[in-house]
């Protein structure tokens, strides 16, 4: 027979799946929980990407993806489209966090205090060649305070509103099966406070950086001040059936809320939380929103520009697409260049002598 | 009665992977889409188990389509064998227990990427196109929140102008695949990029075509019978593809849209890029009979 009907595309993506597979060799759950001690930061930068906070799940999904950040989110969020919503937690509030790190630029002291906690920002970034040597890197221990730093601290903002620096508008509460959801809904423009906090949240860290870091440099409008960043630890509070809220456990968050001097004579604010620890980002995310109101369309800090393309998702998946085979495109291309070729022969330009 | 008689036992997934209320909506969204021909309906999009970009979008409309007697087949750029045609296949076909198939006339469901098959489709049967951009105004437009108000208020002046611009530059309009088209006479569409040679056979045809895409979060369908007429000038008629009188060098069948493959002597060969229209020709030419269904073009020719 001239032509079978092969079977050649099944059996050559099988062998290039095994052939990166073979690269990673073999995972248990030893290398999972050597991932999830070891690498905590990634672990929190996936686990906001992916909106999912399940720290044995994000350190199995990096192991798969032998550590390719973007493989390893798409992992975390198409098990997260399998998984049942069960409920919705009780919204967490600022001065009930547990908080580990709290600073201010805006201000040298702030009531309640600056509070360090684990910061790299004033290490020396400097290899510990010697662990490759054999000896092993053991981290001087931690002096505790002689008091302890409150574990509950109080909102910056809500004290700047009361000094009238800050608009304070009405709280608006909204039932919780009524909060918009980014995962369950299209993101529109103009998008919902909510799915633009959700967007911010589930945004790509690399991609965030880039886009707020053009503000930070002049393509926005509005120079960012951190008003407050903090490192903490929220409590899922859930309600039982039969009424009891009780603790499901707790997420680690970040947030930042940046500032910049508005028209309007008060101080405006950027905010941005994330699930994770991750400093980077919603610095960046705080940025953007400081800078969305009345940007030009088409600007870096324009809601609709950083939100479509900080999701991390849909931009890696679309930029690798491009590696599918497009010759029927193509060739339509080419078919309607050379018709134009043929009708009006390219004259060589003549160069004026 | 206590909840053991109401709850089922635990399952790692839902059927057709994706959860009932993914499901519900993606529903809704598509008899949204049937009711306003070429309107694009905005939807959540879920996350499945492939790149956003390889086909996200037909995959949810399908998976949200598939029952356990459906017949399925895919295409990617006319071949039934590609990796990512293989990939999808497979993996519709294990969430869902559907037969696949590459025979255009046997399947209920298509999903294809930039093509429509040679083969005419039926009522029975829904065509599922992926689609990499669905907004046709992206190449004046790129702001999402103005296009859709440009939609809004049928606005298409600067898409003509586009097409008037490449006569007055090229004497010819240059637009390659995912040639704009006017859906029952209101709102513009990109036919996702199928050839130009594809764009007559969503015409008054007799099946359902859905567009989806997965990572731009939008789906618009063409319901049957509904007209489709790409944007031309009265005076310029539209061109499809000049393949009418091209030879497939491998089944000798003439007439359909053809991929060329180029010859180290520099000349080029061409074959069906509808796989398995090529395949069938071969069968039958080699006595193994086969049926190849009625197809759109006769002779390289659209019936009018």
């Amino acid at each position: 027979m001239a032509y079978v009907a092969t079977r050649g595309g099944e059996r050559a993506i099988d062998q290039s799946e095994r052939l990166y597979r073979a690269e990673l060799g073999r995972i248990d759950a030893a290398r999972v929980a050597e991932i999830r001690h070891a690498l905590p930061m990634l672990i929190d930068r996936v686990m906001g990407e992916a909106s999912l906070y399940e720290p044995d799940l994000a350190a199995l999904a990096l192991a798969q993806s032998g550590g390719d950040l973007y493989e390893a989110v798409l992992l975390l969020r198409a098990w997260r489209t399998t998984q049942p919503r069960l409920t919705i937690a009780d919204p967490v509030l600022q001065d009930q966090l547990f908080t580990h790190r709290r600073i201010s630029a805006a201000f040298k002291d702030i009531p309640g205090g600056q509070i360090l906690g684990p910061s790299l920002d004033y290490a020396h970034r400097i290899l510990a060649t010697d662990v490759l040597r054999g000896v092993p890197f053991v981290p001087p221990p931690v002096d505790p305070a002689p008091v302890a730093a409150p574990a509950q601290q109080p909102s910056l903002a809500a004290w700047q509103k009361a000094q009238g620096l800050v608009a304070d508008p009405a709280r608006a509460d909204v039932a919780p099966d009524d909060i918009p959801d980014l995962t369950r809904e299209p993101l529109l423009f103009p998008a919902k406070r909510a799915h633009t906090l959700q967007s911010l949240a589930r945004a790509d860290t690399g991609g965030m950086l880039a886009l707020g870091y053009s503000a930070m440099r002049g393509y926005g409008n509005a120079h960012p001040t951190v008003n407050e960043l903090r490192l903490a630890e929220a409590e899922v509070r859930v309600r039982h059936p039969s009424g009891t809220v009780f603790s499901a456990g707790r997420v680690k968050v970040s947030q930042a809320e940046v500032t910049s001097k508005g028209k309007s004579g008060l101080l405006e604010l950027g905010f941005c939380a994330t699930l994770g620890w991750n400093e980077v980002k919603v610095i960046s995310g705080a940025t953007l929103d400081l800078n969305a109101p009345g940007a030009a369309k088409g600007s870096p800090v324009e809601e609709e520009f950083f939100l479509y393309h900080t999701e991390p998702v849909e931009a890696s998946g679309f930029c690798i697409h491009f590696k599918l085979p497009h010759y029927v495109t193509f060739q339509s291309s080419l078919d309607a260049l050379r018709g134009a070729k043929a009708a009006a022969p390219i004259e060589p330009e003549k160069v004026p002598a | 009665m206590t909840i053991a008689t109401l709850t089922r036992p635990w399952e790692a997934m839902s059927y057709g992977f994706l959860d009932a209320s993914a499901k519900r909506e993606l529903r809704r969204k598509m008899l949204k889409a049937i009711a306003v021909p070429g309107c694009q309906m905005p939807y959540a999009s879920r996350e499945v188990p492939m790149a956003r970009g390889w086909g996200t979008g037909g995959l949810q409309v399908t998976l949200t389509l598939l029952k356990p007697s459906s017949v399925v087949k895919v295409i990617d750029q006319g071949a039934d064998d590609s990796v990512n045609a293989a990939s999808i296949r497979s993996f519709l076909s294990k969430v869902s227990g559907a037969r696949e198939t590459w025979d255009t006339t046997e399947a209920t469901l298509i999903q294809s990427r930039h093509r429509i098959p040679e083969e005419r489709l039926r009522g029975d049967q829904v065509l599922v196109l992926q689609v990499p951009n669905p907004e046709p105004l992206r190449p004046v437009e790129p702001n999402m929140s103005v296009a859709r108000q440009m939609h809004a208020d049928a606005d298409y002046g600067r898409l003509w102008l586009i097409l008037y611009e490449q006569i007055v530059r090229s004497g010819r309009v240059m637009q390659g695949a995912a040639y704009p088209s006017l859906v029952n006479g209101r709102h513009v569409i990109t036919p996702s990029p199928i050839p130009r040679w594809d764009v007559p056979k969503l015409h008054m045809a007799q099946h359902l075509t859905f567009l989806s895409a997965g990572r731009e979060k939008r789906l618009y369908a063409v319901p049957p019978f509904t007209k489709v007429e790409p944007l031309v000038f009265s005076d310029v008629p539209y061109q499809v593809e000049d393949h009418a009188a091209l030879t497939c060098h491998r089944s000798g069948v003439t007439g359909y849209f053809m991929n060329e493959i180029p010859q180290d002597d520099g000349s080029s060969q061409f074959e069906l890029s509808d796989s398995h229209l090529g395949i069938k020709a071969i069968r039958r030419a080699e006595g193994e009979g086969g049926r190849i269904g009625p197809t759109w073009y006769e002779n390289g020719k659209m019936p009018q």
